[in-house]
């Protein structure tokens, strides 16, 4: 830690040092951490009460308060199962993505537009009313946007928490506000690229291959390209890319 | 020191929020320095700080006595602080505006919360940097923050000494053009 930054004299180490400089810190500041430690909204007692219910194609309700009807196959038994698990990752901060699909065919065409379009939205990022309004042709239509995504029967999975007033406020959320603030928050802190120091791979956090990892490998990357910039590659599983990639 | 962290860590472990506090107070000062100048504004740095500090006393318990507590404490705070790069790459390339980071604004803040320095000099500094590669900028800022040594600088960002060095070499060649840039602009202020 204290290596001394050595060799020829260059104004550049200079620069840079005066630049880097410690700044001193708000003294109350363990305390806002502790403070923000033990407020915290429990996304864990969440998950404790989902269900699911799937059928062959996908999955087709989110229950947060249990009492799903059992699946009436087996293929859509493995889906409800395998949704479940991503739910429970998803609420530990260690999923960022799911890979389950879903099943919308049974509602009518313009919650099916709204809802398609939400399905998009990034992990961590949010978009407006509005913006879903434009999305599907229908700009003049923010209202009913609110309404469609009020009867959201996936949330989560698709992310209708990510859906915000254009002048940043709140907006509304079926499960409560404290609900849709706690899970924008779990999504804020919770990366999405990391790669591992030992295989120098780089994987979408929530990939099977990622789960292996020992958590002091764990590096997080801004981009596919930057780990790649430092010799990582990307994984084969969850296959990681830029936005601005194909 | 060394010894002290690792005797601070295992309290943290045990929940003792007085080591927490202790061990944050001997550190916060250049992690902040490090996320301040990472995400240009006070607000995020300390937000950032404060989901660091959060995720150390939360990680205690699964802390490896092989890393030094300060490096274990670069990761930790350099992974929150790329996480927060990452998504605000993402807002920008989806509003096609960068986040105007208010550079002058926060040179002279900046500035003033370090009770020192050229505010003037800071700028081109803060605005050159811009111009160096995100992971170099980021091996650049671990190793002036606190003079983090090569191998050290491997094990933060996961990646080899060689790397590290081929990295801030470049980080270092983009700066000085950069900033020589800056010189050549002052002389000839008719340029357009």
């Amino acid at each position: 830690m204290t290596s001394n930054i050595q060799s020829a004299p260059d104004p550049i180490d200079d620069l840079l040092a005066a630049h880097f400089r410690p700044v001193p810190t708000a003294a109350d500041l363990t305390r806002r951490v502790l403070q923000r430690l033990h407020g915290s909204w429990d996304p864990e007692s969440f998950a404790a009460g989902v269900a699911v219910e799937a059928t062959d194609r996908g999955v087709t309700q989110v229950l947060t308060g249990g009492g799903a009807a059992s699946p009436p196959t087996r293929a859509a038994a493995r889906l409800a199962e395998r949704a479940r698990h991503e739910l429970l990752e998803y609420f530990t901060g260690r999923r960022a993505f799911f890979t389950v699909p879903v099943d919308i065919t049974g509602l009518r065409p313009f919650q099916r537009k709204v809802l398609t379009l939400a399905h998009t939205i990034p992990y961590g990022e949010t978009r407006s009313y509005s913006w879903i309004a434009r999305g599907i042709g229908h700009p003049g239509a923010v209202r009913a946007v609110g309404t469609a995504l009020g009867h959201n029967p996936l949330p989560f999975i698709v992310p209708c928490h990510r859906v915000l007033r254009s002048d940043g406020g709140l907006g509304g959320y079926a499960l409560g506000l404290p609900a849709k603030t706690g899970l924008l928050g779990l999504e804020r802190g919770t990366p999405v690229l990391e790669g591992c120091a030992t295989t120098h791979i780089v994987c979408r956090v929530g990939c099977s291959a990622g789960h292996r990892m020992r958590d002091d490998s764990r590096v997080i990357f801004a981009s596919v390209a930057d780990a790649r910039s430092v010799g990582y590659r990307s994984c084969k599983v969850c296959r990681p890319t830029d936005r601005n990639e194909p | 020191m060394i010894t002290a962290d690792r005797s601070l860590m295992k309290r943290i472990a045990g929940g003792d929020e007085q080591a927490f506090a202790d061990l944050a107070g001997r550190y916060s000062p250049r992690l902040l320095a490090l996320a301040w100048r990472l995400l240009g504004n006070r607000a995020d740095a300390e937000d950032a700080l404060q989901r660091a500090l959060l995720r150390l006393f939360r990680s205690a318990a699964s802390y490896r006595p092989e890393w030094a507590v300060s490096t274990w404490l670069y990761r930790i705070t350099t992974n929150v602080c790329v996480d927060e790069m990452r998504r605000r790459a993402s807002r920008a390339d989806l509003q096609e505006e960068a986040v105007d980071e208010e550079a002058d604004g926060q040179a002279t803040l900046f500035a003033r919360a370090t009770g020192s320095g050229d505010p003037g000099r800071d700028l081109d500094v803060q605005r050159a940097l811009r111009s160096v590669p995100r992971e170099a900028r980021i091996l650049l800022a671990l190793r002036y923050v606190d003079g983090l040594t090569y191998r050290e600088l491997a094990r933060v960002r996961g990646i080899s000494v060689n790397t590290v060095k081929s990295q801030l070499a470049r980080g270092k060649t983009i700066l000085r053009a950069a900033l020589q840039g800056d010189t050549h602009d002052l002389e000839h202020p008719e340029r357009p």
